[in-house]
């Protein structure tokens, strides 16, 4: 581009401010839309990476494979004495657990405890996971028992300014013990799935009795290979380590029902844990795909506009030819043009990012940053990719057009049909997406007020959760006291225990339930232990039979003698999955095969869990004195705020070695549903910018075109046409690409839509009035966004648009 | 100079063939004045467009000293447009965006002079056309007259060794249409040769040689009587 291009590109932008502005500020949105998901997906993605030789690091899965079992798929952990056992038979295996994390012990200080994320690990846990330290050695520290390492949030929290090395602190995880920090380690960034602020050395002796069990799942087990292939070849050498190993607990070929495999731990983070559906990998692909699609819109409108312009600088091309400049010089001028552009844009692009970044993160609970060492180069190659994309049409366009027979003609090209028609297929798949993006829009709202809203069996509001009760360190006779304590409290109408709550902390336990008359192990049902008050908090009522009732001796299943029948309620769903026709036949029968349980009633599902995971059949079995691993949910009324921060102070008073951990029932289904409506937010700021960008593209558009046919106009109101019939024929010449944008649209959204939901077990339907009210919706937006010019020109005096050129 | 033997130029679209031009011939000597006229339509400025090689011809010879300008290829066309040829057009065709010292500049600029050297040949070919003291206007602040020496500015500061003027009086009142015609004629006086289109009889008048056309054809040829 010479000095005279760009002068007359600058004077250009500034002669026609309103259009600079549509075609810079629609590319920025659209480039800042861009930016900002991308850098979302760069989060998402770059999990792990920030961890030095993390391609080497692989996390040992437990994969289950039992018929008709709620808890089959891959799970991220393993036995706790995995790793002994592959050590003493594969020698010389780099690998590491970690035991805890997140809220994994609590840190007792002045006849308190705080809860901290503490994870044990064994001594070697350097050679794997190489974290930056900042005082002290990582690769020794671990070695001694009694040491500790902390990281440098947790050593200003303990020690504020003072140094930490050497001082000590009493941690709980299974007992009290008193630790010497060794080293403070820099603090995690967010894009891990590791969670630790103290690391303590795995003890000696073993932790539970089912730490060699296999089967269980307690730990996490990570294992260190020097290149991809040794990794490879160790996993085909895990079925028959599991077979000669479990055969003792799972029996023969035992790899066939639970399996072990290697995910390399930059995967972790997108996995799917069990039967979850890959959503949050459907979720990533999903807004990098609107992120990259809304970018698109953008290059359209760049396109869209630079080439119906082209008519209008028809004149310039054809002087610029005359003067002596060739096809070449004229193609490098206007892709330099569209460069120019972008690079504006993208500049701006970068300015609007920044602004809007606080927003964004607020809106889907991120803290992401622009890395601009590495931004800024992605940017510029960014430019020139756009640049010439979206330049290369217009610039082909106008340097043909022939210069004799535009300056012998009043008349501007603009591309002629074929110039009108890849325009209106521009605006078709502008819009196509963009309607696509409305559809998408709606259905995601629709869906995550239906979580919020929907029936889960029990009233959401007015209940507590408390889940401390099932810490180690609470004796019975402790939790006893509390809970009758709690019982006292004014607001709280009923106490309920089980070893599972709304929201789904506590225990996960499934079985299969032999039928009688019938051959094999028979259905897999989840069951759980319920305990006193637990069906009065939840408000229960059966639907056939009755409830667990003291008076009735031989519901409580905690002494109860080898063979004889266990009382047992069932949810509607165990129902039909046990073979019976109606609540009502199930009563009174016995199912179970050789550990007997009989149904006493039936009551409608409760969904404790998220609502992407199926609500399986649920059979509940009665525990008296105290469900194992209990948790209590409390039904208050007046300000449950008010009421947990009773309980809470309740508790310290009580259980002052333990820390509280209670919440709302809210609150806590609240966590379900936070990532889904994280992503319904950032994908509606996406979609409704992608709208927003098409309607501005369609705007220019339509200023172009009815300044284009001013005297067309003219005549048709010389031969008779009113206002109201060229209002119309605008109108209508705009609505046709709107509406065959539907067809486009509609299957798209319909699959993507299809795909989405089917990622939720409990979901809204597919209905046709999302689509219907996305067609009505961008209609609206294309008459409201064409009409003002419309109307304009239609007023215009026939006498005056005829002279107009 | 120039010399066209048995030029045609034929449109042809789907429906219609038309013929603009029937086998022209057509010699121009370096230093001539040339003015041609003719009712609307009869292929003037076709033939003018052949002539500044912005339209080719669809049969005959284009001959430019010793060069066959019908087999060039387009980039060389335009290298020989942007040296040899300057442009007068009748709606001046100046870039709006540019200001008329730009605009003149642009002359050059397309034969890649550097910025320094085309100063000096800038300011000299507007004071030649006396629109200097319009130098940093747009062209949207000037009149007619002044917008079409700005142009013939432009046409000139490259020294050419043709100048193609299509109807440079058809959007000027008589004032100024006169002196634009006195800038062309000292022009040529000074040496330059020019070709004109024109419907104004007085100023192909003070054309040397006068070629009538109609419906395509060169139907004569006359020096004008000194």
């Amino acid at each position: 581009m010479n000095r005279f291009a760009l002068l007359s590109l600058y004077r250009s932008l500034t002669r026609h401010k309103l259009y600079a502005a549509l075609n810079v500020g629609g590319l920025a949105v659209g480039i800042a839309v861009f930016l900002v998901l991308a850098l979302y997906v760069r989060f998402e993605t770059g999990f792990e990476t920030w961890l030095p030789r993390h391609d080497q690091v692989y996390l040992v899965q437990t994969e289950w494979h039992i018929p008709d079992s709620p808890f089959n798929g891959a799970f991220p952990n393993t036995m706790g004495g995995l790793l002994d056992q592959m050590r003493e038979d594969f020698p010389g295996l780099v690998g590491t657990r970690i035991r805890g994390g997140e809220k994994g012990g609590s840190v007792l200080r002045g006849g308190g405890a705080t809860t901290e994320d503490i994870a044990q690990v064994d001594p070697n846990f350097f050679r794997v996971f190489d974290l930056p330290m900042l005082s002290g050695r990582g690769d020794t520290a671990l070695a001694s028992p009694a040491s500790a390492l902390i990281s440098e949030t947790a050593a200003r929290k303990y020690f504020g300014t003072s140094d930490p090395i050497g001082q000590t602190l009493t941690i709980a995880v299974d007992s009290p013990q008193v630790y010497r920090v060794a080293g403070v380690f820099r603090d995690l960034p967010q894009d891990t799935e590791l969670q630790f602020s103290v690391l303590l050395p795995l003890p000696k002796t073993v932790p539970n009795p089912y730490w060699y069990h296999w089967g269980s799942t307690s730990i996490s087990t990570y294992l260190r290979f020097a290149t991809a292939a040794d990794a490879r070849s160790f996993a085909q050498k895990l079925p028959p380590f599991i077979d000669r190993r479990g055969f003792k607990d799972l029996g023969k070929d035992a790899h066939k029902t639970v399996n072990l495999t290697l995910l390399p731990i930059a995967r972790q983070h997108l996995e799917p844990q069990g039967q979850q559906s890959a959503s949050r990998k459907i979720t990533v692909a999903t807004l990098g795909i609107v992120g990259l699609l809304t970018l698109l819109i953008a290059i359209i409108n760049y396109v869209n506009l630079a080439t119906a312009r082209a008519g209008l600088r028809a004149r310039e091309v054809a002087i610029r030819k005359v003067l002596g400049a060739d096809r070449g010089a004229l193609i490098r001028q206007f892709l330099g043009e569209a460069v120019l552009m972008v690079a504006v844009a993208a500049l701006g692009g970068l300015i609007l990012a920044e602004l809007g970044l606080p927003l964004v993160n607020a809106a889907g609970g991120l803290s992401l940053t622009i890395p601009y060492a590495e931004i800024v180069p992605a940017l510029i190659g960014l430019t020139l990719l756009v640049g010439i994309v979206a330049g290369a049409y217009p610039a082909l366009l106008l340097s043909s057009f022939p210069a004799a027979s535009v300056l012998a003609s009043a008349r501007a090209p603009g591309g002629g049909r074929a110039g009108t028609r890849m325009r209106e297929t521009l605006v078709v798949v502008q819009f196509g997406l963009a309607i696509a993006f409305m559809i998408g829009t709606f259905v995601l709202v629709a869906q995550t007020r239906h979580v919020r809203n929907a029936d889960l069996g029990f009233r959401r509001d007015g209940l507590l959760l408390v889940t401390s009760l099932s810490d180690s360190n609470v004796t019975p006779a402790q939790a006893h006291a509390v809970l009758a304590a709690m019982r006292t409290l004014p607001g709280i109408t009923a106490v309920g225990i089980a070893n599972q709550m709304a929201g789904g902390s506590g225990t996960n336990n499934a079985d299969n339930v032999p039928l009688p008359g019938k051959p094999g192990n028979g259905p897999s049902l989840r069951w759980i232990e319920a305990g006193q008050g637990f069906f009065d908090v939840y408000g229960t009522k059966p639907i056939a039979g009755r409830l667990f009732d003291d008076a009735h001796g031989s519901d409580d299943g905690t002494k109860r003698a080898k063979g004889v029948a266990e009382n047992i309620v069932i949810t509607r769903k165990a129902v039909a999955t046990l073979g019976f026709r109606t609540p009502a036949d199930a009563v009174g029968k016995t199912v179970g095969g050789s550990n007997p349980l009989t149904i006493i009633g039936v009551v409608p599902d409760l969904r404790f869990l998220s609502p992407r995971l199926p609500n399986d059949p649920t059979y509940y079995v009665y525990k008296r004195d105290l469900p194992s691993d209990p948790v209590a949910s409390l039904r208050v009324s007046g300000d449950p705020r008010a009421i947990l921060a009773s309980v809470r102070t309740l508790w310290q008073q009580m259980v002052p070695q333990v820390p509280f951990d209670g919440d709302t029932a809210d609150a806590r289904l609240g966590r379900l549903y936070q990532a889904d409506d994280r992503a319904t937010r950032l994908f509606a700021i996406g979609a409704g910018l992608a709208v927003l960008i098409g309607c501005v593209g369609l705007w220019g558009l339509a200023s172009f075109n009815t300044q284009r046919r001013v005297k067309e106009i003219g005549i048709r109101k010389t031969l008779g046409a009113s206002s109201g019939d060229i209002v119309r024929l605008l109108i209508g010449q705009f609505l046709r690409p709107v509406m065959i944008a539907n067809l486009l649209a509609w299957p798209l959204a319909f699959v993507a839509m299809r795909t989405w939901l089917a990622g939720f077990d409990d979901r809204v339907a597919l209905s046709p009035l999302y689509f219907g009210a996305a067609t009505l919706l961008a209609v609206a937006i294309a008459v409201l966004t064409v009409i003002g010019q419309s109307r304009r020109a239609s007023r215009a005096a026939p006498a005056w648009a005829m002279r107009h050129e | 100079m120039i010399r066209l033997d048995s030029v045609q130029r034929r449109y042809v679209s789907e429906e219609v063939e038309t013929t603009a031009l029937y086998d022209v011939d057509l010699a121009v000597e370096t230093g001539e004045f040339v003015a041609i006229m003719g009712p609307s339509g009869c292929g003037k400025s076709t033939l003018l467009n052949i002539l500044g090689t912005v339209d080719r011809p669809t049969g005959g010879r284009y001959r430019f000293g010793e060069q066959e300008l019908a087999a060039l290829a387009e980039p060389a066309l335009a290298r020989f447009r942007a040296e040899t040829l300057g442009f007068v057009f009748q709606s001046f065709n100046l870039i709006d965006e540019l200001t008329v010292e730009e605009n003149v500049a642009l002359g050059l600029a397309y034969r890649g002079s550097r910025a320094q050297a085309r100063r000096a040949r800038v300011a000299e070919a507007m004071d030649r056309v006396g629109i200097a003291h319009r130098s940093r206007h747009y062209p949207h602040q000037l009149s007619g007259g002044q917008q079409q020496r700005a142009a013939i500015a432009r046409a000139i500061v490259g020294d050419p060794k043709l100048i193609l003027a299509d109807e440079p009086t058809g959007n000027l009142d008589t004032e100024n249409g006169a002196q634009v015609m006195n800038i062309l004629a000292g022009l040529n006086e000074g040496g330059a040769t020019i070709v004109m289109v024109t419907h104004s009889p007085s100023h192909a008048d003070m054309a040397k040689r006068r070629i009538d056309m109609l419906d395509g054809r060169v139907i004569a040829s006359a020096l004008r009587a000194i």
